[in-house]
C-alpha cells in the first residue's frame, strides 16, 4: 500500500469501475492512493449482484484530509456498495476535512449506495459530496445519514461546520440539488425549520416515480414515526426520503425498511442486510 | 417602481395566496404557536433559504435574458427546480412560472410565451425576464422578489397561525430590515455555495402532501 502524507493531512484516492462478465457484476478495475480501499467483493445473493464493503482503515478524518471516491458502473451492472462502520470527521484546529464522492452509473445498471452514517464531531470542519451522475435509464438507490455531535455523551455540535452536498444529475441536467451548511449553534441547526436541534438527519433516493410504491412507503413507516420526523415525496422522478431525529440507528431503520420495499418493487429482489451491518 | 410593484403582487396575477409552504402542516403540528415562533420560521426561511438560494439564481437568470443567454436562463432554471425541496413546492413554484409566462405573454413580453409550455419553468425564471425587460434594476428586482414572498408568508401566517394584522404587520418591519443585507449577501455567492438545505421545512412540505384538510395548495 502506498500512502501520502501530505503537508496538512492524508490524501486517499479510490477508483471503482464495475462491469459484467457474461451476466454477472465483476469489480474490473480498482485502483486506490493511501488509505481507502475495498475487500473481495462477494456474491451473498446467490446471483450476479456484487457486494462491495469500501474501507478506510484510518477510521477518522482529521482536518486537511482529503478523500476521493470515484465509481464507475458499466451497462447493465448491479452493485452493492456499503461501508463497515461508520464515518468519523474529528475535531479540526484550522482546516477542514473533505470527502468527495462521484457516481457514474451506465443505462440499465443499478447502483445501491448503502454507506453507514458519518458522523461529525464537535469542533469538526468538514466538506461532503455526492455526486451523482445518471445515464438515461440508469437505476440508482441511495442513502446519506449523518450525526452532528454525539448527544449520548453529551458532545453536542456546539462548534465546527458542515457543508454537505447531495447531488444527483442526468445527462447534465440537475435531478436533485441538497446544500447543506450546518455550522455549531447557528440558525440552521437550531431553529424550527433547520435541524429543529435534531442531530441525525438523513436523506434517501431512489430513481422511482411510480405513486402506489410511494403510498406503500407512507403506510408502512408514518406510524412508525414517534420523537423524530419522516417523510416522503417525489422529486424529478426520484423517491426522495428525509429523516430527522436524535438516534442513527433509527434513521438506518426507516431507511432499510424503504430500501427493502424499494428493492422488492423497483429492483424485484428482496432485501438483502449486508451481514456486516451486524457486527 | 410601478412595474415592480405590478410584478410583485401576490394576488394578481399569478394566485401565489393560495400557497402556504408547509405553514399549514407546522402550524397542524403545533410549530408555529406565536408570533416569535413565526416571525423565526418566515424571516430565518427569507435569510438563509430564498438569500442562498433564490436570490443568487434570480441574478443569473437575470443575466441569462440581459445578455439573450437562453442556455444560461435554462440550466439556472433547471437547477433552482432541482433544488426544490418536495413535490408540492416544485408544482407551486411551476404553475407561478407558467402562470407568470400567460401574464407577461399578454403584456406584450415575447419571449414568455415559449416558457407556457416549457416542461420546467420558476416564478424567478419569469420574475427576471420581467425585470430585465422593464429594466429594474437587480438588486430592486431581488428586493421586490423577498418582499413578494415575505408578504405573501404573512398573510398565510394571518390565516394560519393565527396572528392579528399588526403582529403581521411587526413581522413585516422586521423583514424590511433584513432584506437588504439578504440581497447584498445573495448576490456575492459564488456558484459552488448556491443552494440551502432547511431539512425540516422539506419534511414539513413533504407531509402537507397528504396533510387531510387543507386550505392550501403547498
Amino acid at each position: 500500500m502506498t500512502t501520502l502524507k501530505i503537508k496538512q493531512g492524508w490524501e486517499a484516492q479510490l477508483s471503482l469501475l464495475f462491469d459484467l462478465s457474461g451476466a454477472k457484476t465483476i469489480l474490473r478495475n480498482k485502483q486506490h492512493k493511501g488509505p481507502l480501499l475495498v475487500q473481495r467483493p462477494f456474491y451473498p445473493e446467490g446471483d450476479n449482484t456484487c457486494h462491495v464493503y469500501i474501507i478506510h482503515p484510518p477510521g477518522g478524518v482529521v482536518g486537511g484530509d482529503i478523500l476521493n471516491i470515484d465509481i464507475k458502473t458499466g451497462s447493465g451492472t448491479h452493485a452493492l456498495i456499503t461501508t463497515p462502520a461508520a464515518g468519523k470527521f474529528y475535531r479540526s484546529s484550522g482546516a477542514f476535512a473533505r470527502q468527495d464522492q462521484v457516481i457514474k452509473i451506465s443505462s440499465n445498471a443499478i447502483l445501491e449506495w448503502l454507506p453507514q452514517e458519518t458522523i461529525i464531531y464537535n469542533g469538526a470542519k468538514s466538506k461532503i459530496s455526492t455526486r451523482v451522475e445518471l445515464d438515461e435509464g440508469a437505476h440508482f438507490l441511495g442513502w446519506e445519514i449523518t450525526c452532528l455531535g454525539l448527544p449520548i455523551s453529551s458532545q453536542k455540535f456546539t462548534d465546527g461546520v458542515l457543508r454537505q452536498h447531495f447531488e444527483v444529475w442526468q445527462q447534465g441536467k440537475p435531478v436533485l440539488v441538497e446544500r447543506g451548511c450546518f455550522e455549531g449553534q447557528s440558525q440552521a441547526v437550531i431553529s424550527r425549520w433547520g435541524l429543529a436541534n435534531y442531530t441525525v438527519v438523513g436523506t434517501l433516493v431512489c430513481t422511482c416515480d411510480n405513486p402506489a410504491v410511494v403510498e406503500n412507503i407512507r403506510l408502512a413507516l408514518m406510524e412508525q414515526v414517534k420523537e423524530d420526523l419522516f417523510s416522503v415525496t417525489v422529486i424529478n422522478g426520484l423517491v426522495v426520503c428525509r429523516y430527522l431525529g436524535h438516534e442513527a440507528y433509527r434513521a438506518r431503520f426507516f431507511f432499510a425498511k424503504t430500501w427493502g420495499m424499494l428493492r422488492n418493487k423497483v429492483f424485484s429482489r428482496p432485501a438483502c442486510h449486508p451481514r456486516i451491518w451486524n457486527t | 417602481m410601478l412595474r415592480l410593484l405590478q410584478i410583485c403582487s401576490p394576488s394578481l396575477p399569478i394566485g401565489a395566496y393560495a400557497y402556504s409552504q408547509g405553514m399549514e402542516w407546522t402550524t397542524h403540528a403545533g410549530w408555529l404557536k406565536n408570533e416569535a415562533e413565526t416571525c423565526d420560521w418566515i424571516l430565518g426561511l427569507m435569510r438563509h433559504s430564498l438569500g442562498g438560494l433564490d436570490v443568487p439564481i434570480l441574478a443569473r437568470l437575470y443575466r441569462g435574458w440581459k445578455e439573450n443567454d437562453i442556455g444560461r436562463v435554462k440550466y439556472w432554471t433547471e437547477f433552482l427546480h432541482a433544488s426544490r425541496e418536495s413535490a408540492e413546492l416544485q408544482a407551486e413554484d411551476n404553475h407561478m412560472g407558467v402562470a407568470m409566462a400567460k401574464v407577461l405573454g399578454e403584456l406584450g413580453i415575447s419571449q414568455a410565451n415559449d416558457w407556457k409550455t416549457e416542461p420546467v419553468v420558476t416564478f424567478a425564471t419569469m420574475f427576471a425576464l420581467a425585470a430585465v425587460h422593464w429594466e429594474i434594476p437587480i438588486y430592486e428586482t431581488c428586493v421586490g422578489y423577498l418582499w413578494s414572498w415575505t408578504e405573501n408568508q404573512i398573510a398565510a401566517a394571518i390565516k394560519l397561525v393565527p396572528l392579528g394584522q399588526t403582529a403581521g404587520q411587526r413581522i413585516l418591519s422586521q423583514a424590511i430590515k433584513t432584506i437588504p443585507e439578504v440581497v447584498e449577501s445573495g448576490l456575492s455567492l459564488q456558484d459552488e455555495h448556491i443552494g440551502f438545505l432547511a431539512p425540516a421545512f422539506a419534511i414539513a412540505s413533504a407531509l402537507h402532501e397528504t396533510q387531510h384538510t387543507r386550505l392550501f395548495r403547498s
